[in-house]
Formats: C-alpha cells, structure tokens, sequence
C-alpha cells in the first residue's frame, strides 16, 4: 500500500518533497529490517534464512545507494532512479513477506 | 575520454540504466551466493548462470556507470552476453525445463523477475548505440 505511492511520488522531478518521501520510505524499511532483524535473533526461523538476511540487508542499502546516485546528476532522471530503487525495495518486501509467512499458502 | 563523445553513458537516461544494472547486479549474485553456498549440489548448472548472470551484470553496471571509451566497449560486449544469456537459457528452460530444476534470473526470459531481464539487455544495446564514442 505505502510502497504503490512511493513510485507515484518518486515520478514527478525530484523536489524537497521527493526527498522528504524518500527518507521517510528509508526509516519505515530500517524499522522493518530491525523488528525482522529482532524477531530472528529471539528464535523465528523464516522459509529461508540466508535469503531472508539478505533481503533484509539489501532493502536497507537500496535507497541511500539510488540517493547517491540520484543526487550527484540532478536531472528529471534522478526522480526516475528513485522510483526504480522503490520498486526495487518494493519487489524484495513482497519476497520477504512470502519467506516469512509460514508455508501454509504453499 | 579525450574526445567529445556524443554522450557519455552515465549521464541522462543512461543514469536509469546503470540503476536498473545495479540492483540486477546485487539482486543476481547475492541470489548466486547463497544458492552456490548453502545448495549447490541440488542444480549446479541453474546456480553457476545465476553467478554469471550476476557477474554479467556487475560488470555492465560499473562500466556503464564509469562512461569513457573502454568502458564503453567493456559494456557491449557484457550486454551481449546478457542478451544471449537470457534468450538462451530462456528457451532451454521452456524446452527442457528438467534441465533447470531451479530458476535462475533467466529462466523462462525473467518471467520472476517482471521481464525485465528480457528486455534489460535491449535497452542497454539501444543506449549503448546512440552514445557510441567517435
């Protein structure tokens, strides 16, 4: 739900507003990754565990990465890396909610 | 470099693509290296393209991003690997799926991974062309 409206936002040129998006979206995946990061240091076990980790990392690097990017050219093509690196982190939260749920769907 | 090239590749919509090449990048060899690590006798040839379609990747991100004359060249020659890799092991993995027992990046085209993976390759051939150095 809140990852559909970050590639809407991050379309239009970069502004204040974009940015502001972004690291609002960044502090919302932090939190995700620490409450996941929590839950399997207490004993969850996900579908699978390397995987997960890694997604877990990944989603966290991505928009500080496209940030860099985006910022060091600021062209009507920086707003477009953002989105990408959105969609990018939306795709990896899907996957994570499919490791994490327990197999009952499958 | 020393020549005005028409356009470097890292700049405009070029800045777009080396994005994409990079999470493919990061998505296909974290994606390799855990498969190669923790299975790699369940389907040792769908991992080894995942790693090589990783490097592949990589490669085409950094060269793409550095722009410059030899990075140019390095780049169309990784996106043309690209390009056969995904046609490729697409129509393997469709012909004789028991050869591929686990997907790789490229099976069935990037079916997993929306298809972009299919059409990756074409949009970098595209804009390697229109910035070809001269």
């Amino acid at each position: 739900m809140i990852w559909g409206l970050i590639t809407a936002v991050a379309n239009k040129p970069p502004g204040k507003a974009q940015l502001l998006f972004a690291a609002f979206l960044e502090l919302v995946v932090v939190a995700q990754s620490l409450i996941a990061g929590f839950r399997l240091v207490t004993g969850f076990r996900p579908a699978e565990l390397a995987t997960t980790i890694g997604y877990l990392i990944g989603i966290v690097i991505m928009i500080p990465v496209a940030w860099l990017w985006a910022n060091s050219e600021r062209t009507r093509f920086s707003g477009v890396v953002l989105a990408v690196a959105a969609l990018a982190v939306l795709g990896m939260t899907l996957r994570l909610l499919e490791l994490w749920t327990p197999p009952l769907l499958r | 470099m020393s020549q005005p090239a028409p356009r470097p590749t890292n700049t405009g919509p070029g800045r777009i693509l080396v994005a994409v090449y990079g999470i493919f990048a990061l998505a296909a060899c974290a994606r390799a290296g855990v498969q190669l690590a923790t299975r790699f006798s369940e389907a040792p040839v769908a991992y080894l393209l995942s790693a090589l379609a990783g490097v592949v990747y990589l490669v085409a991100t950094l060269t793409l991003g550095r722009g410059g004359r030899t990075s140019w060249r390095v780049a169309l020659v990784a996106i043309v690997i690209e390009a056969v890799g995904v046609l490729a092991v697409g129509t393997a993995s469709l012909v004789d799926p028991a050869a591929f027992p686990r997907a790789t990046v490229w099976s069935a085209y990037g079916i997993g991974y929306g298809f972009v993976p299919l059409v990756l390759p074409f949009l970098g051939l595209a804009w390697l062309i229109s910035t070809r150095p001269r």
